[in-house]
């Protein structure tokens, strides 16, 4: 039985590195593409410029709203749209400004 | 140029190039930065002295929904020197604010430059190697002032990108419409970006594959007595901001060069700092 429940505390433990790692490397990887692609007009650490506004509040925005507005942008009003990047960077941003 | 660009601004943005040479997609480039891009093509034509061609790239964009661009054209041919070939003003315009499938933009450009140009940014109508082959000293002295234009449908999927250009073009000297064509597709090398800096990882790598001719013109729409190349392509963007990219072009009809080479390469500046 202690048998048993090592092994399930085991693969417990390994579970959670599988979904907390990529998690963490997406973090690191958006905010490494945050600052190659947005942060000349939203600031390094995304707090806003005279060209962009602060982000700190995208953290309460929808995941899916947001890889929207990244994807779509605001051309209208100045914010490029960044299809350009492949969905999966465009995540890797989300994931970061998730985070903020 | 562009080493002295990257000394004096002191700060980059990091380009994510298309890898094309000839073929646009629907990117536009962003607003407060200004691109500044340089990309020769080498040719040998059949008959005639080897040259180089050099368009100097100025691209800027006053609204997120419309790129314009100037080029300054110049070229080198063995034996008989180096001239200013003349210049073109672009524009693009989005024409949907939203991404979709397929995404239209609308090209328009103005070219006044002579008949000496080499930089082969497009193929239409008879282009041919043959053009390429007369004197210098006789092509300097035909001026051309052109319309250009061009409609872009382009779209992304599973990180590929696909695009079509149809363009028409028009010598405002009184000469008939002529039409041409391109084609690309590229993809990344890595879809997602590693959570490190790095310069030779393969998500800085984008290859592609371009195919575009002439269609003759229009009193004579016909792939008769037309160049077609096909072009593998590929960039490469390195964190400092330069893009370099290259493109070995195949003739593949008669009328084509047998082989043109293209270099590129481009630095992008922030103005916000």
């Amino acid at each position: 039985m202690r048998k048993l429940l090592l092994i399930l505390a085991f693969t417990a433990c390994a579970q959670q590195r599988m979904t907390t790692q990529p998690q963490a490397a997406d973090v690191a990887a958006g905010h490494k593409l945050f600052e190659q692609h947005c942060s000349s007009c939203h600031g390094v650490e995304a707090r806003g410029t005279k060209y962009a506004p602060d982000l700190a509040a995208a953290h309460a925005m929808d995941s899916a709203e947001l890889f929207r507005f990244v994807t779509d942008g605001n051309l209208r009003h100045g914010m490029p749209s960044w299809s350009r990047l492949p969905d999966q960077r465009r995540w890797q941003i989300v994931a970061y400004l998730k985070s903020l | 140029m562009l080493a002295a660009a990257a000394i004096i601004t002191g700060s980059t943005a990091m380009g994510q190039e298309s890898p094309y040479f000839v073929t646009y997609d629907h990117h536009m480039e962003e607003p407060h930065h200004l691109e500044i891009a340089i990309q020769p093509v080498a040719g040998a034509p059949k008959e005639g002295n080897r040259f180089v061609g050099t368009a100097t790239e100025f691209e800027f964009a006053p609204q997120a929904w419309w790129t314009t661009e100037l080029y300054l054209d110049w070229q080198s041919t063995a034996r008989e020197g180096s001239l200013y070939t003349g210049y073109r003003i672009e524009n693009r315009f989005r024409l949907l604010m939203n991404e979709h499938a397929i995404n239209p933009v609308l090209y328009i450009e103005y070219a006044n430059t002579t008949g000496a140009d080499k930089t082969l940014r497009e193929i239409v109508g008879f282009d041919s190697w043959r053009d390429l082959a007369e004197p210098n000293s006789d092509t300097r002295l035909e001026r051309e002032r052109e319309i250009e234009t061009k409609l872009i449908l382009s779209g992304n999927r599973n990180g590929w990108n696909a695009v079509g250009n149809v363009i028409a073009e028009k010598n405002l000297a009184g000469e008939p419409w002529e039409f041409g064509y391109a084609f690309g597709v590229s993809r990344p090398l890595a879809l997602a970006a590693s959570p490190y800096r790095c310069s030779f990882c393969r998500e800085n790598f984008t290859a592609g594959l371009e195919a575009y001719g002439g269609l003759g013109e229009q009193h004579a729409r016909t792939l008769a007595g037309t160049a077609h190349y096909i072009a593998p392509c590929l960039s490469w963007a390195m964190p400092s901001g330069l893009t370099l990219k290259v493109s070995p072009s195949f003739g593949v009809t008669a009328n084509s060069n047998r082989f043109l080479m293209r270099f590129g390469v481009s630095y992008e500046i922030p103005l916000t700092r």
